[in-house]
C-alpha cells in the first residue's frame, strides 16, 4: 500500500509505517519515553530526508506520548508541579535548540551533528543506566529487598527558590529541574525525539524522583515540549509531514497501550535495564554507521 | 485525463490516414513545403501526484513525413526537461575513524529531471558539437560546479541521479510503427518534482537536426496532497497548530478506544 507524503515529496509503504508506528508505540508505553530516538533513525533508514524524519518525530512524539500520558495519568502517576518546572526550561532550551538545527543545515553538517548526538547521549544514558539498573537487580536479589535510594545532601540541595513537589516527596530548589528541561529541550529540538529517555534517567539520578511518578511526569513534559518543536519545526523549516505522522500515529496508540498494561506488570530495575539496554544498542548501531566504510563515498541533495 | 487521451487517440488516426495511404509510394517525393516534417503530441499535458501516487509516465507520439530507420538515415530523439534544481553533491572524508561530509560541490543550474530516448543512441547520429549545443545525453549537459572541480564530483552527481531514476539515458525506447509513427514513454519516479516540464523532439538526418517540436506538461500535486502542501507553505503557523492538535487528538482517541484493563 503505498502512499504520497505531500512534505517529503516521496511515496512509502503505508503498512510499513504502521509496522514502525506500533513498535515504536509499544516501547513507548513500556518505558513512558516518546520513542523519538528509535524513530528518527529507522525513518532516516527508510529514505526518509533528515529534516523531515526530525520534524515529523517530534510531531508523533505528541500523539504517542498522549496516549502513553493518558493512562499514567488515570493510575496518578503524574507529578504535574515538577512537569510544569521542567516544562518552563523545555520550552526555552527547544526554543535554542532549533536555531542550533537551523545553523547546523546551513553548514552542511547536520547528519553528522545529529549522529555524534546520538552516539554521545544514547551511550552515556544507557550505559548508566544498565550499570546502574544491573547493579540494583544484583542487590535485590542477594538481600532479598530493594534498596533504599540513600537520600545524598550535594550542593543541589543548597540551591534557593525551593519548593515542595509533594508527589515525588522531594523539597528542592527549581532551578535544577529548570536546567535539567532546558538541556533536554535543546537535545530534543536538535535529535527530533521527545527527550523521555534522557529526561528518565536525569530525574531519577539528578533530581532523586521515585520511579513511580518519572514516567509520567517526563510524558508530561515530552508531550508540551514536542509540541513545541512541532510548531518551531513548522514554522522555520517547514517539513513536518503530517501524512506520515499521522500513519506513525494509527500504529503507535495501540502499541502505546500494549506497552503501558505491559510496563505495569514489570519491576523498576527491570524496566530501566530493558530500557538502558536499547538505549544502548541504538547508539552502538548509529556507530557502527559512522565508522563503517560507506558504500558510496558521495552523497547528493538538494541546496539548503 | 480522458479528454487528452481522446485528443491524441484523433491525432494519431489523423497522423495514420495519410501514411497508410503513401506506403506503397516511394518517399523520394521532395518535402511538400506545407507538410510538416515532424508532428509530435502528448497523451497528457498534466500529471497529477495524488495521495496514492507512485511515479507516472507519460506517452510521447508522432509521425513524420519520411520514414524513420536505417535505410532513410532518418531518427527520432526524444528528451524532457525538468525544472531546474540547484544540488549539493558531498564527498565523505575518514577523519579519525569517522566518516564525515567533508568537500561539497554545488551544481546551480542543472535539471532537476532529465531523460533521452532515440531510436539509436544519438552519438551515432549527431556529432558532438550538436550535442553539446542542444545537449543531447548526460555527457552533454553542461555541468557547472561551486566549489570543488574536482571531476569525481562530476561523476557521482551523473551515478546518484541516475540511480534515483531522475536522470534516465535511454531508459525505455522510442518504438517506430508503420515506418513513421512513433512513440516514446517518459516515465517520473515518485520523488519527481513539481512544475513546468518540457518535451522535445528532434528528427535528425545526415547528422543534423532538421525538424524539432516542444511540448509541454505540468506536474502538480492534487487533492488532499495539494492542499496539505500548500497550507503548510502559505500559514506555517496554522499547519503547526493544526499538527500538534491532530497528533494530541489522535492519541487520545487510541487512548480511549484500545484501553487495556
Amino acid at each position: 500500500m503505498q502512499v504520497y507524503l505531500p512534505i517529503a515529496e516521496m511515496s512509502v509503504d503505508g503498512l510499513l509505517l504502521l509496522g514502525i508506528g506500533f513498535g515504536v508505540g509499544w516501547l513507548s508505553g513500556l518505558f513512558g519515553v516518546g520513542g523519538g530516538f528509535l524513530l528518527t533513525p529507522i525513518l532516516i533508514l527508510i529514505g526518509i530526508p533528515s529534516p523531515v524524519a526530525v520534524a515529523s518525530g517530534a510531531n508523533q512524539t505528541i500523539g504517542a506520548s498522549v496516549s502513553g500520558l493518558m493512562a499514567q495519568w488515570r493510575r496518578g502517576n503524574v507529578d504535574a508541579r515538577m512537569g510544569t518546572v521542567l516544562l518552563a526550561g523545555g520550552i526555552i532550551g527547544s526554543g535554542l535548540g532549533v536555531q542550533l538545527f537551523a545553523l547546523l543545515r546551513r553548514a552542511g553538517q547536520v547528519d553528522l551533528a545529529v549522529a555524534i548526538f546520538y552516539v554521545v547521549i544514547l551511550g552515556t544514558v544507557g550505559a548508566l543506566m544498565v550499570r546502574e539498573s544491573v547493579r540494583a537487580i544484583l542487590r535485590r536479589r542477594r538481600t532479598g529487598v530493594a534498596a533504599a535510594r540513600a537520600h545524598e545532601h550535594t550542593w543541589l540541595h543548597g540551591l534557593p527558590f525551593k519548593m515542595r513537589f509533594r508527589k515525588s516527596r522531594l523539597y528542592i530548589s527549581v532551578v535544577p529541574p529548570l536546567l535539567v528541561g532546558m538541556g533536554i529541550g535543546v537535545l530534543s529540538a536538535v535529535m527530533g525525539v521527545g527527550g523521555g529517555f534522557m529526561l528518565v534517567p536525569a530525574m531519577i539520578y539528578l533530581l532523586g524522583m521515585p520511579t513511580s511518578v518519572v514516567i509520567g511526569t517526563s510524558l508530561f513534559q515530552v508531550v508540551f515540549v514536542s509540541a513545541n518543536v512541532t510548531l518551531l519545526q513548522a514554522l522555520q523549516v517547514g517539513s513536518v509531514d503530517i501524512v506520515l505522522t499521522m500513519l506513525l500515529l494509527a500504529g503507535g496508540v495501540v502499541g502505546a497501550q500494549f506497552g503501558a498494561s505491559m510496563g505495569a506488570k514489570l519491576r523498576g530495575e527491570e524496566t530501566r535495564a530493558l530500557l538502558g539496554l536499547l538505549v544502548l544498542s541504538v547508539a552502538l548501531g548509529l556507530l557502527y554507521d559512522l565508522v563503517r566504510t560507506p558504500d558510496s563515498l558521495f552523497t547528493i541533495g538538494p541546496v539548503p | 485525463m480522458i479528454r487528452a487521451a481522446a485528443r491524441g487517440l484523433a491525432l494519431l488516426l489523423v497522423l495514420a490516414g495519410p501514411v497508410l495511404a503513401q506506403a506503397p509510394a516511394p518517399a523520394a517525393t521532395p518535402a511538400a513545403t506545407n507538410t510538416p516534417q515532424l508532428t509530435a503530441d502528448l497523451a497528457t499535458d498534466r500529471v497529477e501526484i495524488t495521495t496514492g501516487f507512485t511515479g507516472s509516465s507519460v506517452m510521447v507520439f508522432g509521425a513524420t513525413e519520411h520514414l524513420i530507420g536505417p535505410e532513410t538515415g532518418e531518427d527520432v530523439v526524444v528528451v524532457a526537461w525538468g525544472p531546474p534544481q540547484a544540488t549539493v553533491v558531498r564527498r565523505k572524508i575518514n577523519v579519525l575513524g569517522f566518516w564525515i561530509n567533508g568537500p561539497s560541490a554545488v551544481f546551480p543550474e542543472i535539471p532537476g529531471f532529465y531523460a533521452i530516448a532515440a531510436t539509436r543512441p544519438v552519438w551515432e547520429i549527431l556529432p558532438e558539437d550538436v550535442r553539446r549545443t542542444a545537449r543531447l545525453g548526460l555527457e552533454a549537459l553542461s555541468l557547472r560546479a561551486e566549489g570543488s572541480q574536482s571531476p569525481a564530483f562530476r561523476a557521482a552527481l551523473l551515478d546518484l541521479k541516475q540511480q534515483d531514476g531522475r536522470w534516465q539515458e535511454y531508459a525505455a525506447p522510442v518504438a517506430v510503427a508503420g515506418g513513421r509513427l512513433f512513440s516514446a514513454r517518459v516515465s517520473f519516479p515518485d520523488t519527481v518534482q513539481t512544475g513546468p516540464y518540457r518535451i522535445e523532439v528532434m528528427l535528425v538526418r545526415e547528422r543534423r537536426i532538421i525538424a524539432r517540436q516542444e511540448l509541454f506538461l505540468h506536474v502538480d500535486r492534487v487533492g488532499s496532497a495539494a492542499s496539505i502542501a500548500t497550507v503548510a507553505r502559505s500559514t506555517p503557523l496554522l499547519y503547526g497548530v493544526a499538527c500538534i492538535l491532530l497528533a494530541a487528538l489522535a492519541g487520545w482517541l487510541g487512548s480511549v478506544m484500545f484501553r487495556r484493563n
